[in-house]
């Protein structure tokens, strides 16, 4: 039990704060990205919904974001990113890298 | 499509060969039957795809955070089967630790199978609706994942023709940096579901080696290589790294001092 709380202790200072949280919506049809450009403000925290609206799955993924996400198509997901510092970020569809390619405009 | 198809399959595969021979030729060291890998390939591949077609629902749960908290709740629990194999491996004499060396790599390989195959199956029946491409992503699909298991099929007699004192010690230390890697990416899915707050890189190696190069990508499926890692995924890396070691050593002790 002891173990456990001081698990629980030591995770304290990562775990995030639930505050208001700025959405932003991003939708894929047709293998792209609307919008394909996401401007936020820096060192905020943003949460993504992204809607896939294609038939086929998608995977959003991010080297600079680091983030990765299968969204099965006809469905939609949510990605938290941020807080970011001032810089561009881009994000591609994996499954359909060709045409989906968008980028975090961070400002 | 079809050289994205197999470009796609290929990385995902690569991952779950890479770590699923390397589990067999460990237990080819250690003498083992080596028919679980049929039992875990199969039972891999039926979770995968009831993942896969639960995907959707599974992705709303916990206010969208579902698919994170069960990726990284998978990538634990490889870890910690990985922690018990290691814990197990010095008292394998006894049959309650044999069995258990076996049943944690049998666990391990199940759950990073049907991560790796949910991804392969949903992205290749995405295009079930799509007829005019669908058979150029079959093929690509059955050449990148064919690809893949060639790699992991050399990788396993690579590892079993190394004299055994080395292919043991190799063997360990693939273990050792799967463990690092299992743990900071369940680490980095917790912070993409905002369960853990995200902070700033705290060193960025792109220029060095990128995330997107081939090196990148063979150095991610092998160590869990990040260009830009978060404190608490560096923390989580080493941390559990450490962790492993310790097992392995005083488990190592233990056996000598009971001999």
């Amino acid at each position: 039990m002891r173990n456990i709380c001081l698990i629980i202790f030591l995770l304290l200072p990562f775990l995030s704060a639930q505050a208001d949280t700025m959405v932003v919506e991003v939708r894929i049809k047709d293998h792209l990205f609307f919008p394909d450009e996401i401007r936020i403000p820096a060192d905020t925290k943003v949460k993504l919904l992204i809607k896939n609206e294609d038939v086929t799955a998608e995977e959003f993924e991010s080297y600079e974001l680091n983030r990765e996400k299968v969204i099965a198509g006809g469905s939609q997901a949510i990605v938290f990113i941020g807080p970011l510092s001032i810089g561009v970020y881009p994000f591609f569809g994996e499954f359909f890298p060709k045409t989906a390619q968008g980028k975090v405009i961070v400002e | 499509m079809l050289l994205n198809a197999v470009i796609i399959v290929l990385r995902e595969v690569l991952e779950a060969s890479l770590l699923a021979s390397t589990f067999l030729a460990i237990s080819q060291m250690l003498q083992r039957d080596r028919k679980w890998i049929f039992f875990a390939f199969s039972l891999g591949l039926v979770m995968g795809s009831i993942y896969a077609l639960s995907i959707s629902s599974v992705s709303m749960m916990f206010g969208g955070a579902g698919q994170e908290i069960l990726n990284a709740s998978m990538q634990t629990l490889i870890y910690l089967s990985l922690l018990v194999f290691a814990a197990a491996v010095p008292h394998q004499n006894k049959p309650l630790f044999r069995n258990l060396t076996i049943i944690s790599l049998v666990f391990a390989v199940v759950l990073s199978l049907s991560r790796e195959g949910s991804e392969v199956l949903l992205f290749i029946t995405g295009f079930i609706g799509v007829p005019t491409l669908f058979n150029s992503v079959l093929l690509g699909g059955a050449v990148g994942a064919g690809i893949g298991l060639s790699v992991g099929v050399f990788f396993y007699y690579l590892l079993i023709h190394l004299t055994p004192r080395f292919g043991v010690w190799l063997g360990y230390v693939i273990l050792l940096l799967i463990s690092g890697s299992m743990m900071s990416q369940a680490v980095e899915f917790m912070m993409q579901a905002d369960i853990f707050s995200s902070t700033a890189p705290v060193w960025d190696s792109s220029s060095l080696i990128s995330e997107r190069s081939i090196s990148g990508q063979l150095l991610y499926a092998l160590i869990g290589y990040e260009a830009t890692p978060t404190l608490s995924q560096v923390i989580a890396y080493i941390g559990s790294m450490t962790l492993f070691i310790v097992i392995a050593i005083t488990s190592s002790t233990l056996r000598e001092k009971h001999l």
